[in-house]
């Protein structure tokens, strides 16, 4: 049997594991990468959306493109990266079993990373199993990397990021979400991701839950029903949709198996089944070391902090960094990481109602209960002013750690400041030129630009569009509110592409004067 | 671990409930009744299960049902999730043909 060599071995070609490779390889260890995908990247090759965070975290970059430049920067720095590789065995003696295409192959490392992140939860009712019945990765998988409609009538469960982002992929895919529904009282998931799908006339239906798909040998309808404080149904309530998929975004569980097989301490927490870990990673088996969602769900801007952390204590813990270096490096990170975990979506605010922003202001309610925020809410935020020229509008209404639009604006116009879970504010006496950077690089498509009185009586709302057909000038529709309702008749003025936008292009609509404060989406007539 | 024979005194006996023939493990069709059942007769563990009925011993090597498995066993022992013990982990972690385990990177001579 022959058994090859490295100085870390990494388990997973997410951002966590391609992360912590890269951070090694950086301060010269041998390393190696196995993925059982045909793509690397983890989740994020299936992202097409703009993250969240700040520019170090590679904020408004789309999750796939982050992918493609931590896969870059590996091979840059001779990060061995095999694909196709599943890990099938895990020994405490740091020994790796990987089966290769049809073949299987041991690898010994001085240091074993596992990176493998998460599985996706399941939920049982009637008919579960019937075909339509999808999770939101597997959605996900069709649409953005097949490019196969996953159906034609979606109803989505789940209200977290996962269910949200996935319903607003779904219809850019041109597929209908019928509803979204969430056992759960509350939206889990951040505010600016669910207006974005509430505005497309999605109804929500929180604290509600499937009772049944129906069909014989295929889904061809939902019922969902309203769940009372013994999570029972409430007889009565039960409510159906014709549907032909239904998509379930119900959480994920981390995938610490072959961190049990190495006997590594584990615990069970409510977040799932994980590693007994330290700060950097390390395991109770001196050596094996844990990265991103595997060690407890997060996001994949804290993954690849993580995995850079782990990286370097495994540099160090082989001689190839000292211990003044690490603890340098070390300190630089938890300072990221920590700039993350802030806010209202923060670990320690989990299932917990936030019911005031940092800045003292009332959380909305209605985004929490609908999906958007009603609008006698919207004028107590801070990115919401009155001018007379163009100027932006900013629904961004929770603390969450992101800021590009804050860099975006040539001209100062709005400032988050240092911390940068505060809410952005649009700065009065800094002049907008309505270049429309804000509304491109806004990773919650949460920016508007307003402009009073274009012509008598009417002025123009300028909102960023992800879909296909692109309207053209000139074409008369429809303006939708913030719930998804028409609100008026409209005709739209400009439609700009720029490679600077990164794909979202922007549309600007004429709508009459009292209008430019609900006018918030575009439909066709 | 608990006393089996204090615990199956403390649940009281196996009553059929209405979602009892729903499949909980797709894989090796094991129903949500077929766990209850079991558990009436004293299998407390996911790794006890696992051998009994073989839920999660399919393709997806319980991906799918472990954590309802797990959820069932806890409502039914009216313990946290928690505190249901584990399943063990071994290789291989994903299914393996025999005939690439057999061969472990050399040839094999039929
Ligand atoms: C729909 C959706 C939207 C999201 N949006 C955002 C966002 O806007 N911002 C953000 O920061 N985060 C977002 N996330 C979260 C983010 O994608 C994850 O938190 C992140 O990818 C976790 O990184 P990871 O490296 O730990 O794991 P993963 O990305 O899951 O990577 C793990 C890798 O390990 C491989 N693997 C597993 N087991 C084995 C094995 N036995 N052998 C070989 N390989 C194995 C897998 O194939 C996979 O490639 C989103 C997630 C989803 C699902
Ligand atoms: S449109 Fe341009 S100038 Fe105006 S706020 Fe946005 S980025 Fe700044
Ligand atoms: S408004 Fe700013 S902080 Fe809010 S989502 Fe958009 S880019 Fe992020």
């Amino acid at each position: 049997m022959k058994i090859e060599r490295y100085d870390m071995i990494v388990v997973g070609a997410g951002p966590a594991g391609l992360s912590a490779a890269i951070e090694a390889a950086k301060q010269g260890l041998k390393t190696i990468v196995f993925d059982e995908n045909e793509r690397p990247g983890g989740q994020l090759f299936k992202q097409i959306h703009k993250f969240f965070g700040s520019k170090e975290h590679k904020a408004k970059v789309r999750g796939f493109k982050i992918g493609e430049e931590l896969l870059e920067e590996a091979h840059r720095y001779g990060v061995e990266v095999i694909l196709n590789a599943t890990v099938i065995g895990l020994y405490p003696q740091k020994e790796v079993t990987v089966k290769i295409g049809e073949e299987l192959r041991h690898y010994k490392g001085d240091a074993v990373l596992v990176a493998t992140g998460a599985s996706e939860n399941m939920v049982n009712f009637e008919g579960w199993t019937l075909p339509g019945v999808i999770g939101a990765g597997a959605a996900q998988t069709m649409m953005n990397l097949h490019h196969i409609k996953p159906g034609k009538k979606v109803l989505m469960l789940g209200s977290g990021n996962v269910g949200l982002v996935v319903s607003f992929q779904l219809m850019q895919a041109g597929c209908e979400v019928v509803a979204l529904a969430d056992a759960a009282p509350r939206v889990g998931g951040y505010g600016v991701h669910a207006a974005k799908v509430a505005r497309c006339g999605v109804p929500f239906y929180l604290s509600h839950t499937i009772v049944k798909a129906e069909g014989t040998d295929h889904v061809t309808g939902v019922v969902i029903g309203q769940v009372g404080a013994d999570w029972n149904i409430i007889p009565g309530t039960e409510k159906h949709f014709d549907v032909d998929t239904i998509c379930l975004a119900v959480g994920l569980s981390p995938m610490a198996q072959l961190l049990k097989q190495a006997e590594v301490q584990m615990a069970d927490t409510k977040g799932g089944y994980v590693p007994v870990c330290t700060k950097d990673g390390a395991t109770s088996v001196p050596g094996i070391y844990a990265a991103g969602d595997v060690s407890g769900i997060e996001e994949a801007s804290s993954a690849m902090i993580e995995g850079r952390m782990s990286g370097a204590a495994i540099a160090c813990y082989l001689g190839y960094m000292s211990e003044g270096e690490k603890n340098a490096r070390m300190k630089e990170l938890e300072a990221q990481l920590d700039t993350l975990r802030q806010g209202m979506f923060a670990p320690k605010n989990r299932g917990k109602l936030v019911e005031k922003t940092d800045e003292g202001i009332a959380v909305s309610m209605n985004l929490l209960e609908n999906g958007f925020v009603a609008d006698d809410e919207i004028e107590r935020y801070p990115g919401v002013t009155h001018q007379k020229g163009i100027h932006p509008v900013i629904e961004c209404t929770q603390n969450i750690p992101c800021n590009p639009c804050q860099d975006a604006c040539p001209k100062g116009c709005i400032r988050i400041g240092k911390n940068i879970t505060s809410l952005p504010a649009v700065e009065g006496k800094k002049e907008c030129v309505g270049c429309g950077m804000c509304v491109a690089s806004c990773s919650g498509q949460a920016i508007f630009l307003v402009k009073e009185d274009v012509e008598p009586g009417f002025g123009e709302v300028t909102l960023p569009y992800e879909f296909l057909p692109v309207p053209e000038v000139g074409e008369r529709g429809l303006a939708l509110g913030r719930d998804g309702r028409e609100v008026c008749s409209c005709e739209v003025t400009k439609v700009s592409k720029a490679p600077a936008f990164d794909y979202t292009n922007l549309l600007t609509i004429k709508v009459p004067n009292e209008m430019l404060m609900t006018a918030r989406f575009y439909k066709k007539a | 671990m608990f006393d089996i024979q204090e615990k199956l005194k403390e649940i009281g006996p196996y009553i059929e409930e209405a979602d009892d023939d729903l499949l909980v493990c797709r894989c090796e069709e094991v129903t949500k009744g077929e766990i209850r059942r079991a558990l009436h007769q004293g299998i407390f563990t996911i790794e006890e299960m696992r051998r009994y009925l073989r839920s999660g011993m399919g393709l997806c090597q319980g991906q799918t049902c472990g954590k309802l498995v797990k959820g069932i066993i806890a409502k039914e022992l009216h313990v946290s999730p928690v505190d249901v013990y584990p399943a063990s982990s071994r290789a291989p972690m994903r299914p393996t043909e025999m005939r690439i385990l057999a061969e472990d990177g050399g040839v094999c001579h039929e």
